[in-house]
């Protein structure tokens, strides 16, 4: 992704480049690649996509899969990533792989989009009705890496 | 020993157990076999009535031969059809596409229906100066009523629980009660009493008397406390923003305690079994005022006016399908001889960095 540190701020634009290793093309029936956010929590989910882009067999025959393939889009005002207590907002890049054997394998990367003025996402904190709260800010590089890791290990499944 | 395989699978979480495809199996099973024995009982119903010779032996004729049997038999098979083919349409739907993909042919269909004339998708009618903000609310309602005192006066929702419900449990069980009453009496009049009725009507009298109370209550609250009105001077509202704020209480009564308070407030909605529950959770509370032993009279409501500032770098409303994040203003009073009362105002709070929306007063 463009941003080392996983956040881009509303309505600037998002580049991104993907790759698939360890992979025959001949196991892969398609592909979808799509920026979303999705809420996460105690809650049913929300899920919107932003960028969507779908590659059927034959094309990715075309393209290849071993070359990087670029990913550009431009980011919306909101909804911003937030932290809350029951409800979160997380945005990602999803790529979705569809196996020639019906198995679909999922790879995440997560990213926040923060408001034009402030460079990190807000969380807010619960306290007591009768006091003021805190809102407080995360540190976004942490959670970022970690999911990342998260989407490596995907591929590195994917892979064996 | 090799597991056979089960038409179902078990959710822990974000992950399932088993085979994925195990539930689906079942479910296609099951709405396939409810379709096509729907198809089926409704060809014997059409066949009976239409081509009563044609029906096979094996059918009972006494089964499809009155016309309350026919009707049965029709409305159960036409109900498994469309239950069937509902289902199977959906399961086969999800089946041939992604999370991601049904999302993006909603995003489209309400795109095309945005287009359509009547929903002023793309019509200036005064919004154009404010950049689109997805899931962000418009609050046109917010700004439709002009306030006395500042630009706008909020609209309520309020917290406390309504008058139309209790007040119609207590006209229907009082009618009813009285009903009963009048066949006692009858029954003594002829000389056939009905003891077991005449000794229900006591408990029903206690729940009648209840349920009239109650709804006494709450039409004394209603009228007793009076109105809140509560205005500002600009909305929407942003993050590092002041505002002011303009409140007052009409009505004639002792407050013991009033309290005005921002609330940012999320609220999640969630299926338990066959329930939709809904949680909320108070994220941000600021007291913009406090005050104990304030006096209302009719003559002189109290009022006040008050500095609301919105910190810096907090969540915009939002609302999502099951999730959403609300601001609002809450009004809170205590007071005698009236029940305590809780009255929500609604705003919203854009993203910081927006040009500010054009005031339409």
């Amino acid at each position: 992704m463009c941003e080392q540190g996983g956040v881009y701020r509303a309505g600037e634009s998002l580049k991104a480049s993907w790759r698939i290793s360890r992979v025959a093309i001949e196991d892969l029936q398609g592909l979808e690649i799509s920026v979303l956010w999705h809420t996460e929590g105690k809650g049913d989910e929300d899920l919107h996509v932003h960028h969507f882009q779908r590659i059927n067999e034959q094309r990715l025959r075309e393209i290849g899969i071993d070359s990087e393939q670029e990913l550009q889009c431009v980011l919306p005002v909101t909804p911003l990533s937030y932290h809350g207590q029951i409800v979160r907002l997380a945005w990602c890049v999803r790529l979705r792989l569809f196996l020639s054997d019906g198995r679909e394998v999922l790879s995440e990367h997560p990213f926040y989009l923060v408001s034009e003025q402030y460079q990190h996402p807000c969380e807010a904190s619960g306290e007591s009705p009768e006091a003021e709260s805190q809102i407080t800010k995360s540190e976004p590089d942490q959670s970022v890496s970690t999911r990342a890791k998260q989407t490596r290990s995907v591929l590195a499944s994917l892979g064996r | 020993m090799p597991r056979l395989p089960t038409p179902w699978s078990k959710k822990r979480g974000q992950r399932s157990l088993g085979n994925p495809y195990a539930g689906v199996a079942g479910e296609v099973a099951f709405s396939a076999s409810a379709f096509l024995a729907g198809v089926f009982g409704l060809s014997l119903v059409l066949i009976s009535h239409w081509a009563p010779q044609q029906v096979p032996a094996q059918v009972s004729t006494e089964a499809l031969s009155t016309n309350l049997s026919s009707w049965v038999i029709g409305t159960v098979s036409l109900a498994a059809i469309v239950i069937g083919a509902t289902r199977l349409g959906f399961r086969l739907i999800h089946l041939s596409a992604s999370d991601e993909f049904r999302s993006v042919i909603a995003t489209r269909a309400g795109a095309i229906e945005m287009m359509a004339p009547g929903h002023g998708g793309h019509g200036g009618d005064g919004e154009s100066d404010v950049a689109p903000l997805p899931n962000v609310p418009k609050g046109r309602a917010i700004t439709e009523s002009p306030g006395e005192h500042l630009a706008y006066r909020l609209p309520m929702v309020s917290g406390d629980s309504g008058l139309i419900g209790p007040a119609l449990l207590a006209l229907f069980w009082n009618t009813a009660w009285i009903i009963l009453l009048a066949v006692v009496v009858s029954g003594f009049w002829i000389g056939k009493p009905r003891w077991i009725l005449t000794f229900l009507l006591v408990p029903f009298a206690f729940i009648g008397k209840w349920s009239f109370q109650f709804s006494l209550s709450q039409l004394r609250q209603r009228l007793g406390v009076g109105a809140t009105v509560v205005e500002i001077n600009e909305h929407p509202l942003q993050p590092g923003g002041s505002y002011d704020l303009f409140v007052s209480q009409a009505g004639r009564l002792r407050l013991k305690r009033l309290v005005i308070r921002l609330v940012c407030e999320e609220e999640t909605f969630y299926r338990q079994g066959t329930d939709v529950r809904v949680e909320r959770h108070e994220a941000f509370s600021q007291i913009l005022c406090r005050e104990r032993d304030v006096e209302v009279d009719p003559q002189a409501p109290w009022e006040q006016q008050l500095g609301l500032e919105i910190p810096e770098n907090v969540m915009h409303s939002f609302a999502g399908t099951h999730n959403a994040i609300r601001w609002k203003i809450v009004v809170k009073g205590e007071s005698r001889p009236w029940p305590s009362f809780c009255r929500n105002y609604p705003v919203v709070v854009h993203p910081p960095g927006l040009p500010p929306s054009r005031n339409p007063r």
